[in-house]
Parts: structure tokens; sequence; C-alpha cells
């Protein structure tokens, strides 16, 4: 034992860890949302293939996440489902998709468009018959979003409604759960992200999507930004855009990206 | 009532209770097999997922939550067993620094695991610059499953019947190689009931590796890259990717056969060396 020095261990310790080296490639590190993740992480991985020698590291664990590493320098962009705030200065945003929020009514139900106000009044219990709206007669069913969706939020703030108000009779989790509700009941009205619920009225699931303050739920409109009910998915960066994040931003804005982006069923951004 | 009614009534209580207590497990297991067992096979035990993980495979997905697991019990176990060694054969159990380290390790086993993902995220990722690497992962989840380690060794020594010490001590044998020769092999068992817990502790664990290990799907070179881990991998896929519930269920399907088999084998191994020790070696 003697012949060994004490420090040996601590030697073997230095030995390993400077044996894992720091990675040779250029690697980018995106932090945030968990609902831009995926997308962003598909969109890494065709970025890699197109550059070869490029690494990039998307991680989830939430808008605000993103938005203290960008700050603490942790990563080069963050990745945030809403708009920044006017408090967080010195950020920028680009904008990459655009994640819409349709009314869903059954296909059966006549009625085409509500106001707001019509949408306050059933979302609160004050309408119990389709009758009171439109020449349609079935008892009216309330398809809500359950806590911590980020749907819930967009649609609670567009429609200036406390969560405690809405008198819900069902309460579902997933999109495809809340279409499925609203197919199997006629008098039922629910809401969910666009992208999916054009893609089950695609497959032939009896629903319709109602029109916004006028305006039709559908790609174009959102895409332009007429659609009223939706929100941005950004990337933020501190400071000017530069490197290998100015490259990568610029991939997820352009047209290349548009079929990654329907695939996770959001909207691909028109730029003007 | 007479004696052999009331034995009828409690084997049947005692049935329908067990039943009840198996029902969500069977439940969970046949909607997991429904959704999942169409998707599962060779094929996707050997490729890289794709399209968010809605397609292809989870083959690094299984190496990174190796890793992740290796780094976790390579720290926990010898520390955690060091520490209960230190508690049960060296200190006076009703002594203030015993009762304190006993209490501390109580608080500790109740902290919300996302507490340890956040602590592991600041102090091994961003001050120790370890980054969201395995290595960070790994030792974020040996903090969390440290106290469970340390307070099932920890009886388990406490278990060992005073007998063995005092033949140990008659034999005039070192404390050293009582440990090693009598007091360990003993308890290894109930040790090995510990590292079970804490490895299905740790590999079920998600809060603490998005903020550590981290999300990314490549494969790791080396323990400093990011890996997610299975149980990430199947919260990602319920909560944020649409239509990938099926691989969700069977990447759930490979890690409850995991857990499985990490169990069986550290219970065999332990089971093993203790005999090794005792017996073989008199």
């Amino acid at each position: 034992m003697s012949t060994v020095p004490r420090f040996f261990p601590v030697m073997l310790v230095v030995l390993f860890l400077s044996g894992c080296g720091k990675p040779q490639h250029d690697t980018l590190v995106l932090t945030g949302s968990s609902t831009v993740a995926p997308l962003i992480s598909d969109l890494a991985a065709d970025f890699e293939a197109l550059n070869p020698g490029v690494r990039v590291d998307v991680q989830s664990g939430g808008s605000s996440r993103g938005l203290a590493d960008v700050r603490q320098g942790t990563a080069a962009l963050g990745m945030i489902s809403r708009e920044l705030r006017s408090e967080e200065s010195g950020l920028q945003a680009h904008v990459i998709a655009r994640d819409g929020i349709s009314l869903l009514v059954h296909a059966r139900n006549p009625v085409t468009e509500l106001s707001d106000e019509q949408v306050r009044r059933l979302f609160r219990g004050e309408i119990a018959n389709w009758q009171e709206v439109t020449d349609f007669d079935a008892r009216v069913s309330i398809v809500h979003k359950g806590e911590g969706r980020a749907t819930l939020d967009v649609f609670l703030a567009y429609f200036a409604l406390h969560n405690r108000d809405v008198k819900a009779d069902l309460i579902v989790g997933e999109n495809q759960q809340g279409i499925r509700s609203v197919a199997g009941n006629p008098g039922a009205i629910g809401y969910v992200s666009i992208g999916s619920a054009n893609y089950e009225i695609a497959q032939g699931v009896p629903v319709k999507g109602l029109a916004i303050a006028g305006v039709a739920p559908d790609a174009t409109a959102i895409a332009q930004g007429d659609y009223p009910l939706s929100r941005n998915l950004n990337l933020v960066t501190q400071g000017e855009l530069g490197g290998l994040a100015a490259d990568f931003v610029a991939y997820a804005r352009s047209p290349q990206a548009h079929e990654r982006i329907q695939q996770h069923f959001f909207t691909p951004v028109v730029n003007p | 009532m007479n004696l052999t009614q009331r034995d009828w009534l409690f084997t049947v209580t005692g049935g329908l209770l067990v039943c009840l207590v198996l029902l969500p497990l069977v439940a969970m297991l046949f909607d997991l097999l429904r959704l999942g067992l169409p998707v599962l096979g060779w094929e996707f035990l050997l490729t890289a997922p794709s399209n968010a993980g809605r397609s292809g495979g989870i083959a690094p997905l299984l190496i990174s939550t190796g890793w992740i697991l290796l780094v976790c019990l390579s720290v926990a176990v010898p520390v955690g067993l060091g520490c209960a060694v230190f508690l049960n054969e060296w200190l006076l159990p009703e002594s203030r620094l015993s009762r304190g380290i006993g209490l501390s390790l109580d608080v500790l086993s109740g902290v919300p695991s996302i507490i340890f993902g956040l602590f592991g995220y600041q102090v091994f990722a961003i001050t120790l610059g370890l980054g969201f690497s395995i290595l960070s992962g790994g030792l974020a989840l040996a903090c969390m499953v440290l106290p469970f380690i340390v307070r099932t060794s920890q009886q388990s020594l406490a278990a060992v019947p005073a007998g063995y010490r005092q033949a140990a001590q008659a034999l005039s044998l070192s404390q050293t190689g009582m440990l090693w020769r009598v007091v360990l092999p003993t308890a290894s068992p109930g040790i090995a009931a510990g590292v079970v817990l804490a490895t299905g502790r740790a590999l079920g664990e998600t809060a603490v590796l998005i903020f550590t290990a981290g999300y990314v799907l490549r494969q790791p070179d080396s323990v400093l890259d990011s890996g997610r881990a299975l149980a990430v991998h199947i919260y990602d896929l319920a909560t944020n990717v649409t239509g990938g519930t099926s691989h969700g269920a069977a990447t759930a399907l490979v890690l409850l056969a995991l857990i499985l088999i990490a169990t069986t084998s550290v219970r065999s191994g332990a089971g093993l060396w203790s005999r090794y020790m005792l017996e073989e070696k008199r």
C-alpha cells in the first residue's frame, strides 16, 4: 500500500474526466417549451443531417426555463410557446410556427359562427340548449381542457374567462380525446388545436370548426395572422443573431421546415 | 360463528383484497399491451426513433438509460452503503449525530423529485459545468435514491443477530473483518432490496432527468453528452406528441421488462455473493 500514493484515486478520477474530453463538434443548445421541443427536436435532426459536424441539442422543461437559459447563456436559443412579455426586454423572438385553436362542434350542428359573448355564455353554463343560439334542438355539453394544458390558457385568455366559472360537462386532456368527445355527442362544444382537428376532419370524423370574429379556422388565416385564437411558437435569442443559431433559425423559418411543422399539427408562418 | 366459518371469511376477504391490489396493475398492463404490442419487436429495440418518437425505435434511449443508471448506482451504492455502515457500526444508535443524520435522511427521502432535478441542474449542470449530460443526470438521481439505500441498508445491518457479532468478537476478528466476512454477507439480501428500490425509482424518474440528463434523442458518445431516458421519452410521447401513444406504450413495456430484469439480477447477485462469502470460503 505504501508504494501507491495516497492521492492515487484522485489521479484516477482526473484521468477519467480528462478522457471524456470536450466534443469536437459545433454544438448548438436549445431549451424551453415542452410543446415546441418535439418539433424542434425533429428539425434539429434534419438540420444535423444537412450540416455534417454540427450538433443541435434540444432540451425541454418549459418556456420560462428557455428564457432563463438564454439569459444565463446556457442555451443559445430558447423555445417559447407564447409571445415575449413587455418586461422580458433585451430578448428577440423569431416566430417559427403558429398553433391555432379551433372551437369544435358536431357536424350535425348547423351553427357556423359564434360571437365571443355567446362562447362565454355557453362555457359559463348560461345556455342550456342550442335552440337559444341556432335552429338545433340538443342539450349543450361543454368539453373543456384539463388544468395545465397550453390550449386551455390561450382559450381562457382570449375569451377573458376564469377557469372556475367554466361549467364543464367533460374535462379532457389530449386534443384527440377532445375531438372524439365532440364527435360522440351532437350537442357538444369543445376546443382543440386546429392542426389535429383538421387532421381528424380529413379522416371523416363528424366534427367541424367554427369561425371566431368572422374568421374561419383554416391554415391560410392562421398563417397570415388573421385568425384571432392562436399563439406564436417562437425561438428566442439574446442580442444579435449570429453563427450557428442564425443558420438554425433561418432553417426553421424556411419552407424546408414546413412539412415537419405540419407533421406536428402546427401551422407554418408565411414570411412577408 | 365457528372457527371454520371464520377461516373461510378471512380467506375470502384476503383474496378479494389481493385482487383489489392487483387490479390496477393488471388493468395498466392490459392497456399497455393493447396499445404497445403491435409496435413492439426487435426492430423497435434496435433502431433509432424518428418523427419525435412516433416512428422508429428506442435504441439510443436504452443506451442512455443504461448509462444514467450505471452512473447513479456506482455513486449511490458505495456512498449509501458506507453511510449505513458508519451509522450502524461506528455510531451509538441514540447518539445526537446518529439521530441528526437519520432525520436529515428522512427529510431527504420526502423531498419531491423535481427539487432534485432543479438542484442537479443548478449544481452539476451549471456550477460544476457538466452541462446537460448523463453524468449530471446520474449524479442528481444518486442524490435522490441515496436515502433509500442508506435507510434500507441500515435496517438490514441492524437486523443482523447480535450473536453473530459476539461470535466474531470472541474469535477476535477485527472490526473490518467482521464487517466483510459476517455482517455484510448476512445483511446483503436487505441491502439488495434497497438497491432494487433505488433502481426502480431511478428507472422510472422523469422530473429529475428532464432538467439534467436532458431530452436529446441522439445516442450518447460519452457521459458528458445529453441523452434521453426511457421514462422521459414515455412522458413526452404521452403529453407533447400527438399520435405518440402506441410508441409510448411500447416504450413503457420495455421499461417494465427492464425493471424486472434489473431487480431480479440485483437480488440474485446479492444472494450469490452472500452464499459465497458465508459458505464456500469458511
